[in-house]
């Protein structure tokens, strides 16, 4: 029994990063997205991944606390690239609390201290990973995700090779963009969780790059990808895009953005390609040594791409309806599973399973309770447990609602509260048994040697004396050795870059690569 | 012997919006009261142990079961969840021949001076140049979309679906000459797909009267729906005509 105490001071943060999640989840659900599918239960999984994020989140991440602190975890996110985490692991967590508070199992009481310590865990993850922008969110940001040093971005600016519409290599990078997306909505289980934006960043005066993440496409912890993504290459690519002509106006939370006027292909003009995970330092060059090489790499991966589709949807479309619930859910509930990767601790126990305690409730989700439980959740903000008085005006819509329960402060004088939800307990899943094969940036290995390199690896820039060299910093020490040998770090597998060091500004950046 | 629960007393709340999740929500409640006070001892025991234990996948089980005994018979949404279990949920039609969207709501109107005869409208995702026309055909299930992979997708098609879903269609999306969904919005899995792909597209589509095979022309020339339209509650539907029945 834990002998947690919460303070007045923790129960009032609890609540404030509660009411910043509860105002994030309608804001993103209610007003922009709308889940179908004709293959997926989509909202049903999305309900049984929540449980699953209640009851296993606060061990796991304490398990993963154990080799690395959420603050260092930022860091690595920042410099290898990481799924949207921002808002779906605690939100997650949360309405799997809120669901099982309208089911009378839990009292908004209970794992009060697990609930404080996962949304202090997402504070310090998530202010690390945004270090550059000081902000917690894209949401707090003004919808902005602007993550990556200087450093790296004059490297992506300064490579990123000059197309125009109908040419071939904006022909190949379209082609690639449709097809990874599609493939990664499917690997997804029609989530859009491997698909992520970052930026915008601006290039120059009438330029912005967006950087585009396309993660898990190859063999790694997915177990539906096996055999499929055998051929594809590389696990995670990122793909560098420069448009001219539109301002993007919002890149959101899920990793979505809008742009003014609607962005066309015809608007992206300079294109890379680069893969990163947490064994690399940092964003790899992948056929960037021409354009012509870049052209075919663009269509060797859309071929291979398009290849896993078919075996992908023909195996999906085969799956029985508790597989897709299982793979559905799992997808959702793995959206943090890359932390215990970076930490050197995954199990597939704990990331591909259905913890027992929300697997009793499989029988309750059907289709259609599925879609207007979710739907009362998220989009009405109608649970009981979600009314309050009516003199308030909910952000948004100015209901008497709020989409998340508070702590109330009363435990601080009843006691009349619980600390945990306990250890993990045993999971199950329908899926086939996950394969010993995960294709990372040093190759295919086995889950004993991926985790055996991450707790070994530390990428230079995560580490002294490089670690706490911020762009602050940069500002005004520009000219220190330290600067210029960070400077060449990411410099090192640039085209034209090379060892050019700090000392360069984003026109500078645009000369030299314009000469090139 | 039933206890009384932390959220019984509630002085805003009274039941969810949905009478299906009331009935399921306050089943469930029923059942931990119960189980608390077969327990017998204090809350706190309760929940931290014997709660996870006592309530089963047997009794949610039961739930569902008495809701189906009442002849209740649940909207399907995903294709195997009616294929495993048709006598859960209700027929969607999904393999009816001579299939055809008749929403109540779509504007039709009789035919122009070219011979157009409007159908229906849509919410259009990206100004094209030019209309389109093509042939109006149904994918409605993983079967039709098997048989397209298998044998190819007719040239000229217009693929008519029903989800907002990207990935139904995924296999043979980009062989589709226009894609008109029935559902979702110019942001959904399905818009950003076509978008990509560069395939004229209309979201949220409203239909009558057009059937597998007809000759139609959508007016994909028409401004994009936006998000702003979609906030301000702006109608910007674009038309869908038929042409001609073979």
């Amino acid at each position: 029994m834990s002998n947690y105490k919460p303070t007045y001071a923790q129960l009032l943060e609890t609540n404030n990063l509660i009411q910043q999640n509860a105002d994030e989840i309608y804001w993103l659900c209610a007003t922009r997205t709308v889940q179908e599918s004709k293959i997926f239960p989509v909202s049903a999984y999305i309900l049984f991944s929540y449980l699953n994020c209640y009851y296993r989140y606060p061990a796991l991440l304490r398990k993963i606390e154990e080799r690395m602190l959420a603050e260092e975890i930022g860091d690595r996110a920042r410099n290898q690239g990481i799924k949207i985490v921002a808002w779906c692991f605690p939100c997650f967590y949360l309405l799997g609390r809120e669901m099982l508070i309208n089911w009378g199992v839990i009292k908004p009481t209970d794992a009060v201290e697990d609930v404080s310590y996962v949304l202090d865990f997402w504070k310090r993850f998530q202010l690390s990973w945004h270090r550059n922008n000081g902000n917690l969110t894209n949401r707090q940001a003004g919808h902005r995700a602007q993550i990556m040093p200087e450093q790296r971005l004059q490297v992506f600016h300064a490579d990123a090779y000059e197309c125009r519409d109908g040419d071939p290599l904006h022909k190949a990078a379209q082609a690639f963009l449709a097809a990874t997306a599609q493939y990664g909505f499917l690997v997804s289980c029609e989530s859009r969780l491997t698909l992520h934006n970052y930026g915008p960043y601006r290039v120059s005066d009438t330029r912005q790059m967006l950087v585009r993440d396309f993660r898990e496409l190859a063999e790694s912890d997915y177990p539906w990808l096996d055999g499929v993504g055998r051929d594809i290459p590389y696990n995670n690519l990122t793909v560098t895009m420069i448009v001219e002509g539109v301002h993007i106006n919002l890149l959101d939370d899920w990793g979505s953005f809008e742009s003014v006027p609607e962005l066309k292909s015809e608007h992206m003009v300079a294109v890379g390609l680069y893969t990163a995970d947490n064994l690399s330092e940092g964003h790899l060059p992948v056929g960037m040594g021409s354009r012509e090489e870049l052209t075919a790499t663009f269509l060797d991966l859309t071929e291979r791409i398009k290849q896993a589709t078919t075996l992908l949807w023909r195996e999906m479309a085969g799956w029985t309806r508790d597989q897709q619930l299982d793979a559905g859910a799992l997808t959702y509930y793995g959206v943090i599973k890359e932390f215990a990767h970076i930490a050197g601790c995954y199990e597939v126990d704990d990331w591909m399973k259905i913890d027992e305690r929300a697997e009793r409730f499989r029988p309750l989700l059907n289709d259609e309770y599925g879609n207007l439980f979710l739907g009362e959740l998220v989009g009405y903000i109608s649970s009981p447990s979600q009314r309050l008085n009516d003199y308030t005006m909910m952000q948004h819509n100015d209901n008497p609602t709020r989409s998340l329960s508070f702590y109330p402060y009363s435990m601080l004088v009843d006691g009349d509260y619980t600390a945990r939800v306990g250890p993990l307990r045993p999971g199950v899943s329908n899926l086939p048994a996950k394969q010993d094969r995960y294709r990372t940036t040093r190759g295919v290995l086995t889950l004993e040697e991926y985790n055996r390199l991450s707790r070994e690896f530390t990428p230079k820039l995560c580490e002294e004396p490089f670690r706490f060299l911020c762009a602050d910093w940069v500002k005004y020490h520009y000219d220190d050795p330290r600067a210029g040998e960070m400077f060449k770090l990411e410099q090192q597998h640039s085209r034209v870059l090379k060892d050019q060091g700090a000392g360069l500004r984003r026109d500078d950046v645009e000369a030299l690569r314009s000469k090139a | 012997m039933s206890a009384k629960l932390y959220t019984d007393t509630d002085k805003y709340a009274w039941q969810s919006e949905f009478p299906l999740v009331e009935a399921y929500n306050s089943a469930v409640k029923d059942l931990v009261r119960r189980r608390f006070a077969e327990f017998g001892g204090d809350w706190k025991e309760f929940v931290a142990g014997a709660a996870d234990d006592t309530i089963t996948k047997d009794d949610l089980l039961k739930i569902e079961q008495r809701v189906l005994d009442y002849g209740y018979r649940f909207e399907p949404s995903a294709i195997s969840s009616a294929a495993e279990r048709p006598q859960a949920y209700r027929d969607k039609g999904l393999h009816q021949e001579d299939f055809s969207f008749e929403h109540p709501e779509a504007p039709i109107a009789a035919a122009d001076a070219e011979g157009r005869e409007q159908r229906g409208v849509g919410d259009n995702v990206v100004t094209h140049a030019h209309n389109l026309k093509g042939i109006a055909r149904y994918v409605r299930t993983s079967d039709k979309v098997l048989q397209y992979l298998t044998e190819g997708v007719p040239a000229d098609t217009i693929a008519i679906v029903d989800d907002s879903g990207g990935t139904l269609t995924a296999p043979v999306l980009e062989k589709f000459k226009g894609v008109l969904c029935a559902g979702g919005t110019t942001r959904s899995h399905l818009a950003i797909l076509t978008r990509e792909y560069g395939i004229p597209c209309f979201m949220n589509v409203r239909l009558s009267g057009i059937k597998d095979g007809d000759l139609i022309e959508v007016e994909c020339s028409a401004r994009a729906k936006t998000g702003e339209d979609y906030a301000a509650g702006v109608d910007a539907a674009a038309r869908v005509w038929r042409l001609a029945r073979p």
